[in-house]
């Protein structure tokens, strides 16, 4: 049972390493500004559980602290990124 | 709901005069110390804390049901071959008034079946929403008052 | 059993980050894609800290699962509305079929007289009564 869990482990990293590289297409794609920064930040949120799911495979349960901190950390980026595309926004006109 | 921080405090101390401070006597400390504050909160300016804390602890099940729900709407979404969805950008009327209670109805309504809350219009008095199927924004609108923002009110008031 | 349910909510959770990714691909605009960015990846990270919780099985690593999962949950629509709001003010194209628009023209962009240095974020106008209905 245990080797079906850690199988589980390397093919939940796998797909996660899939929608990363989705995300990845978001951000070289665009076609604005706003999509990349989104894309950014769903990779913020996905690294969190590849952190996790490492966690699980290697039995390193330290590493969900790291975890912890890039999900309170990881939307400062996306707040800051929104507040100059605000700011652009304005001088528009 | 400070009165919840008094109630975190009051299971350590129970803990702690115990004798160990283990996860089981944290929790039975934690309901004691509701009970108490749930007969004394009158005299606190709270007469029903525990009645308001487990309505919370409702809204919080709810709310992670409606996420799983919403996950699940998406993923159907995403599947699907063709885009079918109606999205529009709807107004949904506030009645909670409280900057916590707007803040707290925006997170939920982000994170629940079909909806992502975009701005507070500058004299609070709605809400500007995006949906996915607003075909019906008056619907869209009544779901939201119905589910959330009543069980918030039941929550601070 | 453990192993079980912890390897369920594995596959659960990162079958709901390949719906956010291919949301993020497939959906024609930028609000819709964070409809499937902010619910789908939630979840799914929430569901392997799940797994990771209960495939350690100790108190500890469950409490720090779950404080991982409220941060999400707190942080997660906060991101999504702040982007939002910012991408529809600066006039990020939104999807040709979207039905109706409540917010169009509730921006008064440019600055304000009174010494304003964009500091404070703009807000909309209210919504008047012909807005609600489609």
């Amino acid at each position: 049972m245990a080797a079906f869990l850690a199988f589980s482990a390397q093919a939940a990293l796998l797909a996660v390493a899939v929608a990363v590289f989705m995300a990845f297409y978001r951000i070289a794609r665009g076609p604005s500004l706003p999509d990349r920064v989104m894309g950014l930040d769903m990779i913020g949120l996905m690294s969190v559980s590849v952190v996790a799911l490492v966690a699980i495979a290697t039995g390193q349960e330290v590493l969900l602290d790291a975890a912890l901190a890039m999900a309170l950390v990881s939307f400062l980026g996306t707040v800051a990124f929104s507040r100059f595309i605000e700011r652009r926004g304005r001088r528009k006109e | 709901m400070n009165l919840f921080a008094l109630n975190l405090v009051l299971a350590f101390v129970w803990a702690l005069a115990t004798g160990s401070l283990s996860e089981v006597n944290l929790v039975v400390g934690f309901l004691v110390g509701m009970a108490v504050l749930h007969v004394v909160g009158g005299a606190l300016g709270d007469t029903r804390y525990a009645v308001r804390f487990f309505r919370a602890v409702g809204l919080a099940g709810f709310f992670l049901f409606e996420l799983a729900m919403s996950s699940v709407r998406v993923a159907i979404d995403v599947l699907k071959p063709e885009m079918t969805m109606t999205p529009a950008v709807i107004a949904v009327p506030l009645d909670v008034r409280s900057d916590a209670e707007i803040t707290l109805l925006a997170n939920l309504i982000s994170l629940t079946p079909g909806t992502l809350s975009l701005d507070v219009a500058a004299d609070k008095s709605c809400l500007y929403v995006h949906a996915m199927y607003g075909d019906d924004p008056e619907a869209v609108a009544d779901e939201i008052k119905r589910s959330f923002e009543r069980r918030i009110q039941a929550v601070f008031r | 059993m453990s192993d079980l349910i912890a390897a369920l909510a594995l596959w659960t959770g990162a079958f709901f980050l390949i719906v956010s990714g291919l949301g993020a691909v497939r959906f024609p605009d930028l609000f819709m894609r964070m409809h499937a960015g902010t619910k789908a990846g939630t979840l799914g990270a929430g569901l392997i800290l799940l797994g990771a919780a209960v495939e350690f099985g100790s108190v500890g690593v469950a409490t720090k699962a779950s404080l991982t999962f409220a941060f999400l949950l707190l942080t997660a629509p906060v991101a999504a509305h702040v982007l939002g709001r910012a991408a529809y003010y600066d006039g990020t194209e939104i999807w040709e079929r979207t039905r109706s628009d409540a917010l169009r023209g509730k921006y008064d962009h440019g600055w304000r007289s009174d010494g304003d240095d964009g500091a404070s974020p703009p807000r909309p106008s209210a919504a008047g009564p012909n807005d609600g209905g489609g």
